[in-house]
């Protein structure tokens, strides 16, 4: 992933705990960030350096995040925004992806789902043109959701396939069943909050790969979650 | 009925009333008027009668040959007759006033006549004398068909015009109602605006309802507000901790064993947001914060949560059974808030069921705007004593694996009743649970 190298990143946070947190992981995986945490500070720094992502509170002491965006997009800022906020009204995800926001986060997100975002924003805006992944000897093809094993396609449900790429994109890492169920999930609400339901999933992934070759790289990590081990 | 439409009919009724009365009353008073006067007329030509007899005799008028005279002008419309008569005791002096049929040349005429015996030469004697009634009878059929046609005159004329001037008088409360009352206008938008009017009430009427509307979208305004505020100071700490506990887990650094105990905390706090955010959702809804505009396919939906929910299914190899009477029923709604509430029916019917059952959804056409989405499971059932309470917030009745936050029905019953579905849910001990939507016709399309 080195296209991810030097990616400059503005955090637009007035809760400096919260920015700080966010710093650190991003920092962790590649990224440059600077922290703004009122919208003066944070209309200066946009327009003084090119950043590649802003994430973008609404909820600023000073301004509303909306309005920071409106200037941004009016003068012609190319930097990618994802909004990311614990507002939650109704409108404000269509308001904000109409107004040229590039992705939308409610609060309380998973820094592994931001950062996911991050990347997917990334490859679209280069274009990357490479939509298969190779991992072991299995074969992920992005744009058309599919999973082959030497040319032989293996048969995944939609979330089946988005939990095992997700698991891949980031490998070596342990993803959390609440992180996992979020991710294929998303923000749906419903009564049943059991997390087993990816377990189900994770048994079904395995069962159908190992048909074709050993699948003993997706590890269970007792207690916490699940990995993808390269 | 109508305010102008009852108008007219009080007016209509009324005015039939009245002209009906003076239509029955007017010919009888003037028959009385008329009457009198005849009769006098008839006394005093008596009189002039009994002047010449005194005068002259009564030869002057009988001639010898038939003791009798009778007299009648040209038109038959007056006559006078003396005529002995033996006294019988019946025939007073005083004057005898009477309707009489008096055929004349084989005509029949009805006149007015006065009777008056009198002695003459110790004969008795009787006068008769005659007005014919015709010019009164044609008199009262005028006056009674007069008032036929004025009444209906006047009841056309009038209920037109009543009903106008009502139209005009009314124009401000139409104005009021209309532009102010629309059931589909959130009061949220509402913006006082005055209406012309020259009458006192609809000034009042429209003041009181922009005070009232005006009351309305503060409140509404307050609680939006106040949802704002709760979702943001609740969540922004939990977003805080959350990031934090898992830069810990990130950590390679850290001791798994020991992440165990923050992963558990992260899950905790998962519980939290999530239920928190349940309990905005709720609120929002309450507070109309959701549109309902969107033309949905109800079938559409439950395939979409099939599809969504198909693994879950599949793992407990259950069947689902689907029964569209009517695939192309559309209604009028928000469509991921009737996905969540399908969903979440769907999730239930499948996590209460039993291993192999089966899911059978049915889409019914009541007829006119009704239709009803049953979905039935074949799962344990919810005992008769826990059915009254399966909508009550945070209500639960068994201790479960999982960590359900009990708001699972409560979302249910709010998306239901933002949409104005009925819900019917019936159940049966281990046959299993239905649950009836009922689509009531009023948000239909």
């Amino acid at each position: 992933m080195n296209y991810l190298e030097l990616m400059n990143t503005l955090i637009v946070e007035d809760e400096k705990d919260l920015a700080l947190e966010i710093k650190e992981f991003l920092t962790g995986q590649g990224y440059q960030c600077d922290i703004a945490t009122n919208g003066m500070s944070a209309s200066e720094k946009i327009f003084v350096n090119e950043y590649d992502f802003v994430l973008l509170d609404l909820g600023l002491p000073d301004t509303d995040g909306f309005t920071i965006l409106e200037e941004a997009k009016k003068n012609n800022i190319p930097s990618a925004f994802i909004i990311l906020t614990a507002r939650g009204a109704i409108d404000d995800r269509v308001k904000g992806l109409d107004m040229g926001a590039d992705d939308y986060l409610p609060k309380p997100f998973s820094l592994i789902e931001l950062q996911s975002r991050m990347q997917a924003i990334t490859r679209r805006k280069h274009g990357l043109q490479n939509n298969t992944i190779q991992f072991h000897d299995f074969e992920l093809d992005i744009q058309n959701r599919t999973l082959s094993h030497d040319r032989n396609e293996i048969n995944l449900t939609k979330k089946e396939f988005d939990l095992l790429h997700y698991l891949i994109l980031n490998k070596n890492r342990v993803l959390t069943r609440v992180q996992l169920t979020e991710h294929i999930w998303g923000d749906l609400l419903e009564e049943d909050n059991d997390s087993n339901y990816i377990d189900v999933h994770i048994k079904n992934i395995r069962k159908k790969m190992s048909v074709a070759a050993p699948v003993d790289w997706i590890e269970t990590v007792r207690g916490i979650g699940y990995r993808a081990r390269k | 009925m109508k305010l102008t439409t009852k108008l007219a009919l009080y007016n209509g009724i009324s005015k039939i009333i009245i002209i009906v009365s003076i239509g029955a009353i007017l010919p009888l008073v003037i028959s009385n008027v008329v009457y009198d006067h005849i009769d006098k007329r008839l006394t005093a030509r008596a009189d002039r009668v009994f002047k010449m007899v005194e005068r002259g005799g009564i030869n002057e008028i009988i001639l010898e040959q038939d003791c009798s005279f009778e007299s009648y002008n040209i038109l038959k419309e007056e006559f006078v007759s003396i005529e002995p008569i033996q006294d019988n005791g019946s025939y007073g002096p005083k004057p005898d006033f009477g309707d009489e049929f008096i055929s004349i040349d084989e005509e029949i005429f009805e006149h007015r006549v006065l009777k008056q015996a009198f002695l003459f030469d110790n004969q008795l004697y009787i006068l008769k004398i005659g007005e014919g009634l015709s010019a009164i009878e044609e008199l009262d059929r005028s006056i009674r068909e007069f008032t036929f046609w004025l009444t209906i005159i006047v009841i056309l004329l009038s209920i037109t015009a009543d009903t106008l001037f009502a139209n005009i008088l009314l124009r401000p409360f139409h104005a009021i109602i209309n532009r102010k009352l629309k059931p589909d206008e959130h009061p949220i938008n509402f913006v006082p605006e005055q209406i012309r009017s020259g009458t006192d009430e609809f000034e009042y009427l429209n003041k009181s309802i922009d005070d009232m509307l005006g009351r309305v979208r503060d409140a509404f305004l307050i609680e939006k507000e106040f949802i704002a505020n709760v979702s943001h100071e609740l969540l922004t700490p939990i977003s805080l901790l959350r990031s934090r506990l898992e830069n810990l887990v990130a950590d390679p650094g850290f001791p798994e064993e020991k992440s165990i105990k923050l992963v558990d905390s992260l899950k905790t706090l998962d519980r939290m947001s999530k239920t928190i955010r349940v309990l905005l959702l709720i609120s929002r809804i309450e507070n109309k914060q959701y549109l309902k505009d969107e033309q949905v396919s109800i079938v559409a939906v439950c395939e979409e949560v099939l599809t969504e929910i198909e693994e879950r299914t599949t793992e407990k190899e259950i069947e689902i059974v689907k029964q569209w009477n009517d695939p192309d029923c559309k209604i009028l709604g928000n469509k991921s808030l009737l996905f969540t509430m399908i969903f979440n029916i769907v999730s239930n019917a499948i996590k209460y069921n039993k291993q192999a059952g089966k899911i059978i959804l049915t889409l019914d056409h009541l007829g006119h705007d009704r239709y009803v989405l049953s979905i039935e499971d074949t799962g344990h059932g919810i005992s008769q004593q826990h059915l009254p309470h399966i909508f009550d917030r945070f209500k639960r009745f068994e201790k479960q694996q999982g960590e359900g936050y009990g708001l699972g029905l409560p979302i249910v019953k709010t998306i239901a009743d933002f949409h104005d579905i009925e819900i019917d849910v019936s159940s049966e001990s281990d046959q299993g649970t239905s649950f009836n939507l009922i689509w009531t016709g009023s948000e239909s399309v």
